[in-house]
């Protein structure tokens, strides 16, 4: 009979690291401004996970934006291991919003895609992701990158589930379209 | 040489503009700097107030100061004049400070390069700088803590914070 030993593998460590940042939001909101520090560390890495793809150049905007609505309610959170799922929902709506303002001038509807032959064709991976709108590229990290079921992810997004189901196609095929172009 | 610029921001900024950041992913700096990170920690604080200005010298010339708890720190914190660092481990840090009323307070927190968090029971204080085209941008809040609580009673905080970064700018200049 062969036996597996379970191995410490990435999942183990995904775990140790939520139970850390759930153990200073804890902390934190008993009002251990030491612990708001650490939080603050510890949420940078997720939170630019998540604003990253989504808002592209206006980045570093969406994760500041992000954390200061995340440490200004972290009292109002009345369970903490909840931490990470309220996080996420608050990053994809502020990477959503910052990166809407951010193209307000220039219009990068996927609608509108560039024809075969353009030298960014041949661009790298985010110039691709910035010709999806802010809604695309949101629900490509949450079920790509999170890996969020469609309900899940249209709830978080406060659309229905077929649109997310509509955008996730369009966003995917219109990424490999470009992408091969 | 390092005279300060009149403190640009004194009262909480409007954390919905003007906010910058740092990473650690593939797409380019680093999503949020250490000023940065004060606004962060200040949102969730009530009553915290931040300054910040412009200190022109480096970085290294300016955290010299700042990050010196022991024989910088008091320089331009005159309440902080008795700084002892009792123990060290990676960034951080627990210190005994007397102020010059005699009150003595322990504190413990991080200290590394740009960025300074010290709590005790009775007071916060928190401090960052960042390189900024030759010169540094620094931050300064913290105060009078509520006891045992993330909150700092307001009451003469920015006016404290505005003369430490004055006093800073000095202190830097003078070596």
């Amino acid at each position: 009979m062969i036996t597996t030993v379970p191995k410490r593998g990435t999942e183990d460590r995904a775990a140790e690291r939520r139970a850390r940042g759930v153990a200073l939001a804890r902390a934190a909101r008993r009002g251990d401004t030491l612990a708001m520090s650490d939080l603050l560390d510890h949420l940078i890495p997720y939170v630019t996970t998540i604003c990253g793809p989504i808002a592209l150049d206006a980045r570093q905007d969406a994760v500041q934006e992000t954390l200061v609505v995340v440490f200004r309610a972290l009292r109002g959170l009345d369970e903490p291991e909840a931490l990470y799922g309220w996080v996420r929902a608050i990053a994809v709506r502020e990477a959503v919003r910052i990166a809407r303002r951010a193209v307000r001038d220039v219009p990068t509807e996927w609608a509108d895609p560039p024809a075969p032959g353009d030298p960014q064709l041949a661009a790298d991976i985010d110039d691709v992701l910035a010709r999806l709108s802010p809604e695309h590229r949101a629900v490509l990290v949450l079920r790509d990158v999170e890996g969020l079921d469609e309900q899940t992810a249209a709830d978080l997004l406060g659309v229905p589930e077929g649109t997310v189901k509509s955008r996730l196609h369009r966003a995917r095929a219109g990424f490999r379209r470009m992408w091969t172009a | 040489m390092s005279k300060p610029h009149e403190p640009d921001n004194i009262e909480p900024p409007d954390t919905d503009l003007d906010l910058d950041t740092n990473a650690d992913t593939d797409l380019g700096t680093e999503p949020i700097d250490a000023v940065g990170r004060l606004r962060v920690l200040i949102a969730g604080i009530p009553g915290a107030r931040i300054v910040e200005g412009i200190v022109d010298a480096p970085f290294a010339d300016v955290w010299a100061v700042m990050g010196d708890l022991e024989h910088g720190f008091g320089r331009f914190q005159p309440d902080m004049r008795h700084v002892r660092v009792l123990r060290r481990d990676g960034d951080r840090i627990e210190a005994h400070a007397r102020s010059r009323y005699g009150m003595r307070a322990r504190f413990d927190g991080v200290l590394r390069p740009g960025w300074c968090w010290l709590q005790s029971r009775f007071v916060i204080i928190g401090m960052a700088a960042v390189p900024e085209h030759g010169r540094t941008r620094v931050a300064l809040t913290g105060g009078v803590r509520v006891p045992g609580r993330a909150a700092i009673v307001p009451v003469g905080a920015t006016r404290e914070l505005r003369r430490g970064l004055v006093r800073l700018g000095q202190a830097v200049e003078e070596g």
